[in-house]
């Protein structure tokens, strides 16, 4: 749709451009055939008694004026076809077409100063630069006022075309002056046309525009909703495997064990040797459970932490983080090195992830620091950024998550949001204590 | 990458421009260079002229041989009264030649639209050029408006023929050259008489002295310089229309023909010097004014004017669009400026130089006497410089012929119907200044 409508802003230019060379040339050649026809009747000196003056040589003239058109011509279609947009291919162009424009109005004596529209229009086609084309349009626009025939024969002698045309007989006058004044309007007309296509043009660009950025917004809107889904799809998926994880090992070893103790309880008194041999038994089942237990615990364990110490995976996890949101984070683990068990790692891990996505998502911050040290049996964990922070501290920040976690370990956590965010927490450490 | 062969192709197309310039203007220059020369055949002044091309062919010799590689070309056999339409429509088609004659009449039209050259810039770039050399009325005939269009090449002042015959049978003295409308009213009164007794008159004071001669000589003035307005209901231009109903009513409104003057019967009439030399020489002597001794001198001076004739003056001017301005100058020069090539004047045409010491010499009347007869007096250099130089000229603008005209014909109906002068130069005044100031 839009290429048709281009098409027609391009019928509108070339259509002034054959017009304005058929004004040109029709009033080159009628002062060169008048000229003549004058000189054949020998109503030369009479001719020259009615005029203000005369052009210096109609034939130069109507020749010059013929190949400097030719030239506008030629470099008309080099700029359609080369497609020079915005380039400085076009400027120099356009510059070329104005001088030539000027020449030929200045040796046509003002008479035809229509030209000015042509280089209007193709001011307005070509030049995009807002700038340029203010200055482009000014030009044009004071020469339009300038060129004016009326205005400049006041201070200066210029020939009337208006005076070769009364050499004629009244009714040649009368046609002549139809054709020439339908010519004038008929420029002004396409002028006129030709700005209304381009205003169309433009004005179906903005719609197109506007149409593809509700797209792209709708297209946006899906994809988070899709997000979300798959968020929950995988929370759901987590939950379904603890549940079946629960079922089949907890569930299992407990359902073993209630059995075994109700045959405890029946044994108790009838045979206690039998009774001893079955708790030792239960005593087992409930280990296996607890290794199952503790088996599927690991496999929640994020992968680093599979693989490396809670040090070394923090700073994996420090290093991945500023290297895709473009923050500077720096970590502080302390001198020593610190033994946790897996579910205290677990929770300082989740909750420096936790506190860095915070940072960067809600406090667009540009530097984190993050320091994990021993300090009086304890465990001080402080994470602080430089981004916007927050007014108040709201819990849907994933910082009720962070409360809870630390405080299933005993510990304490408080938020601080002047100069950023801060995340202190203090976490008691059953340092070497184990399960077994 | 595009914009680098646009910008080649743009290049290319430039250059190729450039060459075509250079090769037409290379075409342009090659060859000799022609100087283009207008002018006309026969005199300016109405009289018969054979040797109109003895003095441009000697200077085209002359400059010919100062600027080798430089033809003067010129366009013979155009009469005077076609040179006019010959030369506008060379105007027309931008053909003027470089340098030409302009008649009197054409001048003010010429410049107007622009065809002339300015030639104030040249004059002053030229150090050897010295406008004082000139005679000042002549030069002023070249000026339209502030500049100097034209430069004179040869004038013609008006002069009082007088029938010296005539005056002696009658008894009186030929006039002094300070003489005035009383004295020539007196002798004019005196002279017109019926000799034979026939009840009519055929002796007469004067002819074809018309209310313009009355006007330059009474100091006045027909228009404005720049042409807007005129004078006619001014005291020097009424008086001066009286005085010429005053001559008429001597004849009792008879009309006085040329025959009546060329049969010896009339006392004045004005001439021109260009009329004075040709009907002194062989062979025009003999056809005309053969059977009475005559003279010239000033024209009567009138109440509040000195004794000053119209001067008339053939310029010369250079093309506005000459692509040899300094060629064409210098040749402009020659032709009015060198005093050999105006000397030439008096040998071979029948005006006077325009400038002031050819025509003061005694070598003019040296060459002035040699064509005439022994023991007739020659007009002195001194007397003709002097009505030169205080001649009356016509000022320049583009309606001056036909208002001047429109003028003559009213005031001949004034004269002719004898309508009351007063009033009717009043009305007259007020129709041609709405005509000057359409």
């Amino acid at each position: 749709m839009n290429g048709k409508k281009e098409h027609y802003t391009d019928m509108f230019q070339w259509a002034m451009l054959v017009l304005n060379g058929i004004a040109v040339a029709f009033l080159c050649t009628f002062i060169y055939v008048t000229t003549n026809r004058i000189r054949a009747n020998y109503d030369a000196r009479d001719f020259l008694g009615r005029v203000m003056t005369i052009p210096d040589n109609p034939r130069t003239n109507l020749w010059l004026c013929l190949i400097l058109f030719g030239l506008l011509m030629v470099n008309f279609v080099f700029r359609y076809f080369l497609q020079m947009r915005n380039s400085r291919g076009s400027a120099v162009s356009l510059i070329v077409e104005m001088l030539i424009c000027v020449v030929i109005i200045y040796r046509l004596d003002f008479n035809y100063n229509g030209l000015l529209l042509l280089v209007f229009a193709n001011v307005i086609a070509y030049v995009k630069d807002s700038k340029a084309k203010m200055a482009f349009l000014l030009l044009a626009i004071v020469g339009y006022l300038l060129a004016d025939y009326e205005l400049l024969s006041i201070y200066m002698p210029l020939f009337n075309m208006s005076d070769y045309v009364s050499y004629y007989t009244f009714t040649s006058q009368q046609w002549l002056f139809c054709i020439w004044n339908t010519m004038i309007s008929l420029n002004i007309i396409l002028f006129v046309g030709y700005c209304f296509s381009v205003i169309n043009l433009q004005r179906g660009t903005i719609e197109e525009v506007n149409v593809l950025y509700h797209e792209l917004q709708n297209a946006n809107e899906q994809l988070s909703e899709y997000a979300d889904m798959a968020e929950k799809m995988a929370q759901t998926n987590e939950r379904n495997r603890l549940a079946r994880e629960i079922h089949d090992t907890l569930g299992h070893s407990l359902t073993g064990i209630i059995a075994g103790l109700d045959a405890c309880l029946a044994l108790v008194d009838v045979a206690p040797q039998e009774v001893k041999k079955q708790l030792k038994l239960l005593a087992d089942v409930s280990r296996d459970g607890m290794k199952d237990v503790r088996r599927s615990v690991s496999e929640l364990r994020p992968d680093e932490m599979e693989r490396l110490s809670l040090n070394a995976s923090i700073r994996k996890m420090v290093t991945d983080m500023g290297r895709v949101s473009d923050t500077q984070i720096y970590f502080d683990g302390g001198g020593e090195k610190l033994e946790f068990g897996e579910d205290e790692e677990n929770i300082i891990y989740r909750v420096i992830q936790e506190s860095i996505t915070n940072a960067v998502r809600h406090g667009h911050a540009g530097q984190i620091w993050v320091t994990l040290k021993r300090i009086n049996g304890e465990v001080l964990l402080e994470v602080k950024d430089d981004g916007i922070g927050c007014k108040e501290v709201k819990s849907g920040f994933g910082t009720r998550h962070m409360k809870e976690r630390i405080e299933m370990l005993g510990g304490t956590v408080a938020f601080d949001v002047q100069k950023g965010f801060k995340v202190t927490a203090h976490i008691p450490i059953r340092w070497g204590e184990s399960y077994d | 990458m595009k914009a680098l062969h646009n910008r080649k192709i743009i290049a290319a197309a430039v250059l190729l421009f450039l060459l075509l310039v250079a090769g037409g203007l290379y075409d342009a220059g090659t060859g000799p260079v022609v100087l283009e020369f207008g002018m006309f055949t026969g005199s300016n002044w109405n009289v018969a002229n054979a040797n109109s091309f003895l003095i441009i062919d000697e200077a085209i010799a002359r400059f010919e041989a100062a600027h080798p590689g430089v033809k003067v070309h010129y366009y013979s056999g155009v009469p005077r009264e076609e040179y006019s339409e010959w030369l506008s429509r060379k105007i027309l088609a931008g053909e003027e030649p470089d340098v030409f004659m302009v008649l009197g009449s054409d001048f003010d039209q010429f410049s107007s639209i622009g065809i002339m050259k300015n030639l104030d810039e040249l004059i002053g770039q030229d150090a050897d050029f010295d406008a004082e050399k000139y005679f000042q009325s002549a030069l002023n005939t070249g000026k339209y408006g502030d500049a100097q269009y034209a430069l004179p090449y040869e004038t013609v002042p008006t002069l009082m023929f007088v029938n010296q015959t005539l005056l002696t049978k009658e008894g009186i003295e030929i006039p002094d050259a300070d003489w005035n409308w009383d004295e020539m009213y007196d002798i004019c009164r005196r002279v017109t008489r019926d000799l034979d007794g026939d009840g009519i008159l055929d002796q007469f004071g004067i002819c074809n002295y018309d209310w313009l001669d009355a006007v330059y000589s009474n100091g006045g003035e027909i228009f404005q310089a720049d042409g807007k307005t005129c004078y006619l209901a001014e005291d020097s231009v009424v008086e001066a229309v009286k005085y010429i109903r005053q001559l008429n009513e001597l004849y009792q409104g008879q009309k006085v023909a040329q025959d009546d003057f060329n049969g010896g019967n009339v006392a004045f009439m004005p001439l021109t010097f260009a009329e004075y030399r040709t009907y002194k020489t062989y062979p025009y002597k003999i056809k005309r004014y053969a059977n009475f001794k005559w003279d010239c001198i000033t024209m009567p001076a009138g109440k509040a004017g000195g004794n000053v004739s119209q001067v008339d003056t053939l310029l010369m001017g250079i093309s506005a669009n000459t692509r040899k301005e300094e060629l064409a100058w210098e040749f402009l020069k020659l032709l009015t400026y060198d005093e050999e090539i105006q000397t030439q004047i008096f040998s071979h045409s029948q005006g006077a130089s325009v400038l002031r010491a050819v025509t003061q010499s005694a070598e003019m009347e040296a060459i002035v006497q040699a064509e005439m007869e022994e023991g007739e007096t020659v007009i002195s250099g001194k007397l003709l410089g002097k009505v030169i130089e205080e001649g009356y000229t016509a000022p320049q603008f583009k309606k001056y012929e036909q208002a001047l005209a429109l003028s003559d014909s009213e005031i001949g109906e004034i004269l002719e119907n004898d309508k009351t002068i007063d009033s009717n130069m009043k009305i007259l005044q007020r129709t041609i200044n709405s005509y000057l100031q359409q």
